[in-house]
């Protein structure tokens, strides 16, 4: 298999890697920065549970091919908090209970960041817009969208 | 995933020569929004993949001469936040905010549905209403083609295999054009249309006469198609009533042959076509021109 060198910014560290040219960045985020936040649920760009940031905008990290990012500026899950000091996003969906299995939690937030960085008073019906692209099959969306809510009023 | 090499073009002519070195066994990936799903599923038979989504030169939003040009890089998202967009080409517009999702949004591209040619594609159907024109361009030259002679059957173009497309444009719609788009799917986000209905009407001097109309059909027939029948009678009676606008809609079973799909069956999507239609006239009676 055709193999080439990228380079990528992830969570603001610079990476060189040389890939097979039919890898998708989510494999690359996952099995070769070990970076496995980013979750793969159906593979074809409906669940949102491997969406990224990329280059600033929301992108599902399945659908796109290793060779596409090369030059490209990331972030993941990892890249907007850690465990002693979370996210304003992550700390809002556990205080509202917004996670059951927590599978598709990681897109939701990233899904949820770049809601607000483009739109951080969204109403209801815009977060469900902004959110249309992640599914949940466990809680419903009614905790998740008032951990948006929550973490919106923290632009105020 | 399909095995394949990959090429990638940083300008249109380099793009140009990939395509006549490798004639025929090469695919354009663009964001590969389709085609990656594509790729996995070992659908794709071309053994080279050629990424042009770096080709600036096929990006942007620009006015000229009365047109609006939109590159078929541009993406569905900058389609979104264009001023140029959102005065000029309206219903371009609402069909790309239904598209997809967020995410999908942000990646795809106007060119790639486009060359996609789903009959389902959303934008196309706009495009039809939008009276959109397309450059295609090879080693041979250059030709300009209507989107409506574009297609001729699903995931099937005029496109030679040495050719691709390089501009998408369309007359920026005047202070008297109105027109919009509805979509049905079986939810709201990510969901390939069951129908899709794009209109753009003319309005004419006199009350409740049009002197335009273009009506297209989306997921009813192999590809998009236009109201024929629809657009004559929008312009020789009278829209002076909700019974009017009905009677008119009414007039769509026989524009459209659709399928039984998983999707939704041929009754349905008939009669869902002329309510989509119906219901989009009316809103555009209640707003633009009643009473």
């Amino acid at each position: 298999m055709q193999e080439m060198e990228i380079n990528l910014t992830v969570n603001k560290k610079k990476y060189t890697l040389k890939v097979p040219v039919n890898i998708t960045l989510l494999d690359v985020i996952r099995e070769r920065l070990h970076l496995t936040g980013t979750k793969e649920g159906c593979g074809k760009g409906e669940c949102g549970a491997c969406t990224i940031l990329f280059n600033g905008r929301s992108a599902n990290s399945c659908l796109i091919l290793a060779p596409q990012a090369d030059g490209a500026e990331i972030t993941t899950i990892e890249g907007i908090g850690s465990v002693e000091h979370l996210h304003p996003l992550q700390k809002a969906f556990v205080e509202e209970g917004a996670i059951q299995c927590g599978f598709c939690t990681p897109g939701m937030i990233m899904s949820s960041l770049y809601l607000l960085k483009e739109n951080p008073h969204p109403t209801e019906e815009e977060i469900r817009e902004g959110l249309s692209g992640n599914l949940c099959r466990c809680t419903g969306y009614a905790k998740i969208i008032k951990a948006v809510e929550k973490a919106s009023k923290e632009n105020d | 995933m399909n095995k394949f090499d990959y090429y990638r073009a940083n300008t249109i002519e380099e793009a140009i020569q990939y395509l006549d070195e490798f004639d025929k066994d090469i695919k354009i990936i663009a964001a590969g929004t389709d085609l990656v799903v594509r790729l996995k599923q070992n659908m794709v038979k071309e053994k080279h993949i050629l990424d042009i989504s770096r080709i600036r030169e096929l990006k942007g939003i620009y006015r000229e001469d009365g047109k609006i040009h939109i590159l078929p890089l541009t993406t569905h998202s900058e389609i979104l936040e264009s001023e140029e967009v959102k005065k000029y080409a309206t219903v371009l517009r609402e069909a790309c905010s239904t598209i997809g999702s967020p995410q999908i949004r942000n990646r795809g591209t106007l060119g790639g549905n486009v060359a996609n040619a789903s009959p389902a594609g959303d934008s196309i159907s706009a495009l039809f209403a939008e009276e959109a024109k397309l450059k295609l361009l090879s080693s041979e030259g250059e030709r300009v083609i209507s989107i409506e002679d574009f297609f001729t059957g699903p995931g099937k173009t005029v496109l030679k295999t040495n050719e691709m497309l390089v501009d998408i444009f369309m007359p920026e719609m005047t202070e008297k054009e109105i027109g919009f788009f509805k979509k049905l799917g079986q939810r709201n986000a990510l969901a390939i249309a069951v129908v899709n209905v794009s209109v753009k009407l003319g309005r004419g001097e006199e009350k409740n006469k049009m002197d335009k109309a273009v009506v297209a059909f989306g997921a009813v027939a192999p590809t998009v198609v236009r109201g024929e029948r629809v657009e004559k009678a929008l312009i020789s009676e009278s829209l002076d009533s909700p019974e009017k606008l009905r009677y008119i809609a009414q007039l769509a079973w026989r524009e459209v042959s659709p399928i039984s799909d998983v999707r939704a069956s041929l009754k349905y999507r008939q009669d869902m076509s002329i309510n989509l239609l119906y219901e989009g006239l009316l809103e555009l009676y209640k707003n633009n021109w009643k009473g």
